[in-house]
């Protein structure tokens, strides 16, 4: 066993019901050259983790799902899956919602586009979903803070179609907003 | 007066105040409602039932509204028959169909879930409603919502029978159709159930929602003469239904309306379709989920929400569960309107074909009751069977004409009777 093998670093993507027990991190560095073992450096690391993911007798609770690089681990070796550097791993309740990734931006619209109904047009025309979080629109200028959700290849698409009518996108660090 | 008490975890039993919330917060399982059985045993009586209007509303008591209902007042008491014909052809002794396929006011049991969510809904005071949909709900949601004056927002899979799509479209609502499969609408709408204050039926508003099915079992034991059959048969999609009929049972022997339910509760699904069956038959008890491929689009939800429940609600009753091919679905749905004339969706078909298929396996004995759940109503998915049922003789407006064509048929009669002697 080599050194980096056993340092080796999994991003674990946290989903927002979780994150009073993880300080607000919505992505943790974990270690772990396994899912079950990613799960036990978790539940060790942050304490209040642990009720939440097992029940009483240990077991995974049965409306948790963990997915590696979005597949879920009942497909693979489930808690004996192993991981590689890189991989991915995310913790989604089965009921509240699929894998989709939260991002921010912020917009800046030019005069022309002050009375376009543009973020409805992202919303109806790919599929994403839009969340306003601040915004200031004046006569002839005008920016919106917007979280956007919705898989990879539809947000890149939107994103595309707002920067070809004319609209500046520009990502927000996390923290900027809440 | 309400009896409910609070919702509960099915989970991990954590209770919750009344509101518009379906998941726990601490393991993330689903919530149900929670009744004070002692006080409901107290004040309903069969005879209190009985007397009161041929609706879904006579067993209020077990429906999770606090005041009275405020949509849907008509939905529910749909015709309970003896099936002698398809009896007959399925070589059984006992057989009857409950049939929602003429439910109130959209033809499917959709209604009866449906009119529970909008009251609560109201109650709650919101005045968006929404839901996401394989079709039934859709129209059902679309319709009882114009009814009671609330505005809808519904989503479906895009590829959606035109018949599903019209029955919505018809009551005003905002229709979405989503490039995707019924799974990725159902993801998408808890996304937009987190974004946006509506009342989504199927979503937060599920544990209020999912105990109108219950009246489908109510009044199978009612119009038995409050008695239950040895068997049930019934359709999953999400496996909701399966669930609540069987809790419905349940319910009544615990206040004391029904006595010693053995029922043993079959579930049915398209092969192209078949999470939970399979589940079942490879004795497991989480879902594999699936990407559906069958004509039976009603049933077509490969990562069904109430899988393992509906796994349980079998397992515990002691029935078994099987899946057939898209050909036997038609067939299914072509022999119940031979032989009861009852046009039901594909969704039926699912259900008569499984019914049969248990019945050849010796699952189902031939000399006991057997209850069909009709859910569905067969002028909604029409394209499934348009090419498989025949034409129209077309004639001039001639007396030789029809004579030569009726002389044609008994021809055919005759020697399709030599053949079988």
């Amino acid at each position: 066993m080599n050194n980096r093998e056993e340092e080796m670093e999994i991003q674990v993507r946290i989903p927002t019901p979780l994150r009073k027990l993880t300080g607000e991190q919505d992505v943790i560095k974990a270690k772990g050259k396994t899912v079950g073992e990613v799960i036990h450096w978790l539940t060790e690391t942050y304490p209040g983790l642990k009720e939440r993911l097992r029940d009483e007798q240990g077991e995974l609770r049965r409306f948790i799902n963990i997915y590696v690089n979005d597949e879920d681990i009942r497909f693979i070796q489930n808690l004996e899956t192993p991981l590689k550097e890189g991989d991915q791993l995310s913790i989604i309740p089965a009921i509240a919602g699929g894998s989709f990734a939260r991002r921010r931006v912020t917009l800046t619209f030019p005069p022309k586009l002050i009375k376009e109904p543009v973020i409805y047009n992202i919303g109806h025309r790919f599929k994403v979903i839009t969340n306003i979080r601040s915004a200031n629109v004046s006569e002839n200028m005008g920016w919106v803070t917007l979280e956007i959700d919705g898989e990879e290849e539809e947000y890149s698409k939107a994103l595309h179609y707002l920067n070809d009518i004319g609209v500046i996108v520009e990502p927000v660090e996390r923290n900027v907003i809440e | 007066m309400s009896y409910v008490k609070c919702l509960k975890c099915r989970e991990c039993k954590r209770e919750y105040s009344i509101g518009p919330t379906h998941v726990c917060e601490f393991c993330f399982g689903p919530l149900e409602v929670v009744y004070d059985y002692e006080k409901i045993k107290e004040n309903l009586t069969r005879e209190t039932i009985e007397e009161r209007p041929k609706s879904m509303w006579r067993y209020r008591e077990l429906l999770p509204l606090n005041g009275d209902p405020s949509v849907g007042m008509n939905v529910g008491y749909t015709p309970l028959i003896r099936a002698e014909g398809l009896a007959r052809a399925l070589g059984v002794k006992e057989l009857y169909l409950k049939n929602d396929a003429v439910n109130h006011p959209t033809l499917s049991f959709k209604d009866r879930v449906v009119s529970v969510a909008l009251s609560k809904a109201k109650e709650f005071g919101f005045r968006i409603v929404a839901c996401a949909s394989t079709g039934n709900l859709a129209n059902s949601v679309a319709a009882l919502a114009a009814a009671g004056g609330l505005e809808s927002y519904i989503f479906v899979p895009y590829d959606l029978e035109q018949g599903k799509i019209l029955g919505t479209l018809v009551y005003g609502t905002n229709l979405i159709g989503i490039k995707g499969s019924y799974d990725e609408v159902n993801r998408l709408c808890s996304e937009i159930a987190e974004n946006y204050g509506w009342a989504f039926v199927n979503i937060n508003i599920r544990p209020f929602y999912a105990e109108g099915s219950k009246t489908f079992g109510f009044e199978i034991a009612e119009q038995l003469g409050w008695k239950v059959p040895q068997h049930v048969v019934v359709p999953m999609a999400g496996g909701s239904l399966i669930t609540k009929i069987w809790k419905g049972f349940k319910e009544l022997e615990e206040i004391g309306l029904l006595e010693g339910v053995n029922t043993k509760i079959h579930g049915a699904q398209a092969s192209g379709s078949s999470p939970i069956t399979s589940a079942l038959k490879e004795g497991i008890d989480w879902i594999k989920p699936q990407k559906p491929r069958t004509i039976a689009k009603s049933l077509a939800i490969g990562n069904p929400a109430d899988g393992h429940y509906a796994l349980k609600t079998i397992r515990e009753s002691g029935g078994w569960g099987e899946d057939v091919t898209d050909e036997d679905v038609i067939e299914g749905m072509r022999l119940l309107a031979k032989t009861e004339g009852i046009f039901t969706e594909t969704a039926g078909g699912v259900t008569v074909g499984v019914t049969k298929k248990l019945i050849e396996q010796g699952v189902i004995p031939r000399n006991e009751s057997i209850l069909i759940s009709v859910t569905g109503n067969g002028l909604k998915t029409q394209e499934a069977i348009q090419d498989r049922v025949g034409h129209p003789l077309i004639i001039d407006a001639k007396l030789t004409e029809f004579m030569k064509i009726f002389e044609a048929k008994q021809k055919e009669t005759e020697s399709r009777i030599q053949i079988t002697i």
